[in-house]
This record gives C-alpha cells, sequence and structure tokens, in this order.
C-alpha cells in the first residue's frame, strides 16, 4: 500500500508576535500582573477572587463520597465497633489490613485485639468500607498519612479509632447507598417505568 | 442392585440403601443438616425434600430407602420452593451472629441460605432469645440461639461415645439443647461435636475467636498423637497451625478424631529450636552454625567410636520421624556411625477401644517395620540404660526427646554419664540442656512423607508449613552420612525417592507406591 502525502498549509511568514521577542515578553507580563493585582486587591478587600485554601490552617470542605483514609468508628462507650469478623482483611485487594480477634465478657463477645491497616500500603478504595456489615469501617477526610519513619505508616487500633459523632456524614452517606443498590429491606424503584 | 431416575438419567444404586446418601455419592447437592453418614438417620431438619413420583407429597430423601423403577426429581421448582420454606423456618430465629460466628465461612445455614433463601425476613416479631455462650464442656461452647436442632450432636453423644451428655429439652419453640445439670460434655471425643453441627451452635473453646476460617490453608495429612494415625487436615495461617480437624478414611477414623489429638498440635508453633547449639565448656549448649553442629558430631562420634569401639557408641530412635527419615537414620546408623544398639523410645498412655491407641507417637510401627527398633536379643532401650550407667556406652545419638519420658525421673542422672550426647529435636526440652550438640528438626506440619499406623497402614502427610532453609531431619542424616563419607546419591532429601528405596528392600512395603498411597493410605503386606 502506497503511503498517503499529506500536504500541510504553513503560514508562509512568521507574526509579528513570534518574531519580536520584547513585544511577547510584555503581552505575557500584562497578563501575569492583571492577576496580581486583582488578587491583591481582593485580597486586600477580604475577598479574595480565587481559589486557594491556606492548608494546614485552612481546610477544604470535602463531599460526603471522599475517600480518605479507613478509619475505625468509635462507639459512644470508647470501645470500637468492629468484631473483628475479617471481611475488610478478605476484601482488600491489597492486603494492607490485619486482624488477630479475640474474645471478651461484653455481650458482643468477640473485638480485635489487634487491628493494623498499612497506610503506606492503602490504595483508598474503599471496598473494605464495603464489606464491613458492622458499619465499623469507614472511609474518613483524613488524608495526612505522611510520615518520617516506614513503621509510622502502620496504624493501629488506637490510632484508627474516631467517635461515630465525627463520622456521622460518611455514615449517613453510605446508608444512602444501600438503598442505591438494592441491598435494603425494601427494594427501591429505580428510576421511571 | 436397583436402577432408579434421578432428575431424568438412570443410574445403578445398591439395594437396601435409602436415597440421600445414594444422590451425594453421585455428587448431586441436595441440601441437608441432619443427616450424617457416621450417624443414625434423624429426619429432623426436612431439608433434603425430593420428589418421588407416585407418592403424595414430597418426601425426605435422607429417610426414604430406594426402589426399583424409582423416578426422583431434585431439582425442580416444587422442591426448590419447598426447600425455601423450610430454610425459612429455620431462620425465623436465627441471629445475625455470622460476624462473630467462628463457623462462618464453613456454615451449611450460610451456604443453603445464600442458595435458597431470602434477602431479607418476612417476620416482624423479635427473635427468640436463648442462652449464649453455654459453657456445656471443659473445650466445647454451646450458643443455643444458633441451634437449629438438627441433633447431630445428641446422637453423636448416644451412638459413637455413648455417653449420652446432651439432650434436647423443652418441647415447641421452647426447645434446646443442653446437658443435664452438673454432667459436663467432658469425653474424650466432645469436639467432634463441634465439627458436625453444621451451624455455628457447638464450638471448639481452642479455635474460638482465633482465625476466620477462610484464611486457613488446609492441607492433608495424618494425625501425630498416637499410633492410631487418625487422618487430618492441618488448617495453618500466617505460619501457624490453627486446628487439626478429622478427615474421613472410613479404614482408621471414619470422620472422628479424639480431642487429645485435635489438641496437640501447638508444640508445632511453640518453644520451636530454631538454630543448631553446641556446648562450648560449661553447660548449656549455645548456639552455633551449621557447620560446626554438625562437624562437631561427626569428628566426636568417631573419635568416640575409634578409641572405645563400636560398642560405646548407641542410638536412641524417635518413632515420630517419616518413615522416609527413619530408613535414612537406618542407613546412616548402619553405614557411617556403625551403631549396633539402637532402639525406639515410645511414651505409653492412656488407651480406649475405638481411637485412642497407648503408643504416643504417629509411625512407631513403622520404626518398626524399618528395623530400628530392637529385635528380641538385641539391646533394647532397658540394656542402653544399663550400659550407659555401667559407663559401657559413652556416646548417645538421640533423636526426638520421648526418651526423657520413658525413662521418667532417672533420665538426667543417666544422660549425665554421657561423655556426648547429639540431640536432634523440634522444640525445647530439658534434655536438650545435657546435650553437647543439639540439631533442630522439623514437625509433621512441616514435612513431605509417610507414617505407619498400629494396624500398619501407610499414610502420607503434606506440608502445612514452610520451615524456610531449615533442613529436615532426613536432610540432617543425610549431611552427617555424607560428612562420614558415605556414598548418598547428590541432592537434597527427598521422600519420593527414598520411599522407593523402602519399598525395594523391605518386603512388608514392596508392594506400595509413593504415587498410589492416595489420600487414604495403603496397607502393607501383612496387614
Amino acid at each position: 500500500m502506497a503511503a498517503k502525502v499529506v500536504t500541510v498549509q504553513r503560514p508562509a511568514r512568521p507574526r509579528a508576535m513570534d518574531t519580536l521577542g520584547p513585544l511577547a515578553i510584555l503581552r505575557g507580563l500584562f497578563v501575569t500582573s492583571s492577576h496580581f493585582f486583582r488578587n491583591l486587591f481582593g485580597f486586600i478587600r477580604g475577598k479574595p477572587t480565587i481559589f486557594t485554601v491556606q492548608y494546614p490552617e485552612e481546610l477544604q470542605q470535602l463531599a460526603p463520597a471522599f475517600r480518605g483514609m479507613p478509619v475505625l468508628v468509635q462507639m459512644a462507650n470508647g470501645k470500637e465497633r468492629c468484631v473483628a469478623c475479617g471481611l475488610c482483611e478478605w476484601a482488600c485487594p491489597v492486603d494492607c489490613i490485619t486482624i488477630y480477634p479475640a474474645e471478651t465478657e461484653d455481650e458482643i463477645e468477640r473485638y480485635p485485639a489487634v487491628f493494623d491497616i498499612d497506610m503506606s500500603r492503602c490504595m483508598f478504595c474503599g471496598l473494605c468500607e464495603e464489606a464491613c456489615p458492622e458499619e465499623a469501617i469507614v472511609m474518613s477526610q483524613r488524608v495526612a498519612i505522611a510520615t518520617t519513619d516506614w513503621r509510622g505508616s502502620v496504624w493501629h487500633k488506637s490510632d484508627l479509632l474516631m467517635p461515630a459523632t465525627e463520622l456521622q456524614t460518611r455514615l449517613t452517606h453510605i446508608r444512602r447507598g444501600y438503598e442505591r443498590t438494592g441491598a435494603a429491606a425494601t427494594p427501591v424503584a429505580r428510576g421511571k417505568a | 442392585m436397583a436402577k432408579i431416575t434421578v432428575d431424568g438419567t438412570t443410574i445403578e444404586v445398591p439395594d437396601n440403601s435409602m436415597l440421600l446418601p445414594v444422590l451425594l455419592d453421585r455428587g448431586l447437592q441436595v441440601p441437608h443438616y441432619c443427616y450424617h453418614p457416621k450417624l443414625s438417620i434423624d429426619g429432623s431438619c426436612r431439608m433434603c425434600l425430593v420428589k418421588v413420583e407416585g407418592l403424595p407429597k414430597l418426601t425426605i430423601s435422607c429417610n426414604t430407602p430406594v426402589r426399583e423403577g424409582m423416578v426422583v426429581d431434585t431439582q425442580g421448582p416444587e422442591v426448590t420452593k419447598a426447600r425455601q420454606g423450610v430454610l425459612e423456618l429455620l431462620l425465623v430465629n436465627h441471629p445475625l451472629d455470622c460476624p462473630i460466628c467462628d463457623q462462618a465461612g464453613e456454615c451449611y445455614l450460610q451456604d443453603y441460605a445464600f442458595e435458597y433463601g431470602k434477602r431479607a425476613a418476612r417476620t416482624q416479631e423479635p427473635r427468640r432469645k436463648l442462652l449464649k455462650r453455654v459453657d456445656v464442656g471443659p473445650r466445647v461452647v454451646l450458643d443455643q440461639e444458633r441451634c437449629i436442632l438438627c441433633r447431630r450432636c445428641v446422637r453423636f453423644c448416644k451412638e459413637i461415645t455413648e455417653t449420652r451428655e446432651l439432650g434436647v429439652f423443652n418441647l415447641g419453640d421452647q426447645s434446646v439443647v443442653d446437658i443435664f445439670p452438673g454432667e459436663p460434655l467432658d469425653n474424650d471425643y466432645s469436639i467432634n461435636t463441634a465439627d458436625i453441627c453444621p451451624v455455628g451452635a457447638l464450638l471448639s473453646k481452642d479455635f474460638h475467636h482465633k482465625m476466620r476460617v477462610w484464611f486457613l490453608d488446609e492441607t492433608e495429612s495424618v494425625c501425630p498423637g498416637c499410633s492410631n494415625g487418625c487422618n487430618v487436615k492441618v488448617g495453618a495461617a500466617r505460619g501457624s497451625v490453627y486446628r487439626l480437624l478429622p478427615r474421613r478414611n472410613d479404614e482408621v477414623n471414619d470422620t472422628w478424631m479424639c480431642d487429645q489429638g485435635r489438641l496437640g498440635y501447638r508444640f508445632v508453633n511453640e518453644h520451636r529450636v530454631r538454630t543448631p547449639r553446641v556446648r562450648r565448656g560449661t553447660t548449656p549448649p549455645e548456639n552455633a552454625s551449621w557447620d560446626e553442629a554438625l562437624q562437631q558430631t561427626t569428628t566426636q562420634l568417631s573419635e568416640l567410636s575409634r578409641r572405645d569401639g563400636a560398642g560405646a557408641l548407641a542410638a536412641v530412635v524417635s518413632p515420630h520421624l517419616t518413615n522416609e527419615e527413619l530408613f535414612s537414620l537406618g542407613q546412616l546408623l548402619a553405614g557411617g556411625l556403625r551403631i549396633q544398639q539402637r532402639d525406639v523410645a515410645v511414651i505409653s498412655g492412656k488407651s480406649d477401644d475405638f481411637l485412642i491407641k497407648a503408643d504416643k507417637a504417629a509411625n512407631a510401627r513403622g520404626a518398626s517395620d524399618l528395623g530400628l527398633a530392637a529385635t528380641a536379643g538385641a539391646a533394647d532401650l532397658a540394656a542402653i540404660r544399663a550400659a550407659i550407667e555401667a559407663g559401657t556406652i559413652r556416646g548417645l545419638f538421640v533423636t526426638g526427646t520421648d526418651l526423657w519420658e520413658v525413662w521418667g525421673e532417672a533420665a538426667a542422672r543417666i544422660l549425665g554419664r554421657l561423655e556426648f550426647l547429639v540431640v536432634v529435636a523440634s522444640n525445647e526440652h530439658p534434655l536438650l540442656d545435657l546435650a553437647h550438640v543439639v540439631l533442630p528438626g522439623l514437625t509433621f506440619a512441616e514435612k513431605n512423607g509417610t507414617f505407619t499406623n498400629h494396624a500398619g497402614r501407610v499414610q502420607r502427610i503434606h506440608r502445612a508449613l514452610d520451615p524456610g532453609t531449615q533442613p529436615s531431619d532426613g536432610e540432617i542424616f543425610l549431611q552427617i552420612g555424607r560428612r562420614l563419607g558415605m556414598e548418598i546419591t547428590p541432592g537434597l532429601f527427598d521422600p519420593r525417592q527414598i520411599f522407593g528405596a523402602i519399598t525395594r528392600r523391605v518386603p512388608r512395603y514392596a508392594a506400595l507406591g509413593w504415587d498410589d498411597l492416595g489420600r487414604q493410605g495403603q496397607p502393607t503386606a501383612d496387614a
């Protein structure tokens, strides 16, 4: 098969904007400084015109669907809701969860004696949350997992516990998810017709 | 033989058998809870309903005898609907305990609920509240809420152990399985009730809340607890053994095993010897390299043999070694070390007329079959003991630590008289402090090989845990042999190859083949 020859139309001569370097520089400087001054006046007036979050003093408002690091829900009595059933451990595609179950004298007789998540392996997929039958592990809005020591990337049970009150947004969000997937007791009609 | 038609296929089945076992043998999936091949028929769960042409209603297949020309439907819509109904009734009061229930993952109720169940309950009433975590015995815990009253455990205690500890109490929806007041479920086979429980009502305390079953790798093996050689599955996860479960073998243990054997796996996980030790000057021996330990063994033993003659050496053989290791050890003793005086040290214990045998080692029979036990007229364990006390035996090559229990309190005094003591052991033991060289061995869970049970049945064991670079006992014997200048084929210790050598050398094993042993083992010629 013969190759097809394409003829490209090029401008016969370069434009003035491309050949006269100083003009191009001045044009660029005008764009930059107009933004600078607009932002500066906006900042002085206390009404910033641009979207810059002053992290870490300011934190962004995240959507309930945002998946940060997985945490364990802490009940009002200070104990974890987790019963160490091991489903998140099984669901985890990167095997970052390690649980050793144990027995207690409480009414719920089982609890995790060890619950470790290796945050350096966690990929924030949220399958653990989806697998959990107890709403005990949820994806929080925490994202700061940086550490100065590799051992620090393994989060233990005490580090992972977070009071249920702080996780209310996410818990409400995942409960809405049950209805969407049809897992609720009463089937939910989807769409029209 | 009778001809019956099942789901459109005509099959030949033995006369006088019930329908359900026949169907299960053909690989058909007929759900059932109360039927167990080794127990009497109860017919209480109503789950194995099938449609038989000519009968007015659906019938339970476990209690329907086969009949010539019978036409059976196990799959049809009528049958499925009936099973769904039965399952719904069984689940009416079943608690949603799956996340905290040890049975989850191997639970018949979960399996059938997945197949036949509805996603949500239709009942609005609160579920029945019964006792949870009832301490029915020292090794078993009962959860009455989870029980579906299939009465397998009750029949087991009545028919197999004949101890009758468990019973069904009260009537109607108040019925519960329980023990009689002050009569705990404390027989030697009590944990079998947890095995046969199709749900999580009876559970082994040892395994309670230890590990999810889906994380366990199950390896077929043989129980090392006594010479009965019960077939087991070794459940291992994260480098540890978590439980032993009996495996069906009608020639050996049916589907049962004793509690002592089942709980006797802990030595695999605990107090292991991992590095060789050599005594330098005073007691106890210190960690050393493999090279140093093996070198010490060979030089000291040959030195003693050259100085005082072969009569100054003796060997005590462990009945926990596999046949292949015993065979290699036999060659090492006869060839490289030239040790004539040798015997097997077997701990003797409790026995009964069912599964528990007095010899508390898996391969005592194998050791005598392979000629490592003292024959009549030769120096036996008592003679070796006397010779050590008299000072004629100066060096002792010991495999295993059972000798300590066999000789009892005098063991330390007797062994202290030795000039040179080599011990090949897998676990920490006071005997090791007296040794001059300690060589770490492996346990049954880390080896491939065969055991011969008390009746002469040769059965395979498979490696459940990876020992890493640690050599097996057989490898140690080969390496000692090589250092002593024996002619040994190059390469690692290969159980298959050595089993071949056993079948050629030992007449009793001549008809056996490594690949023919299968999952159930094969009897030796005279067994």
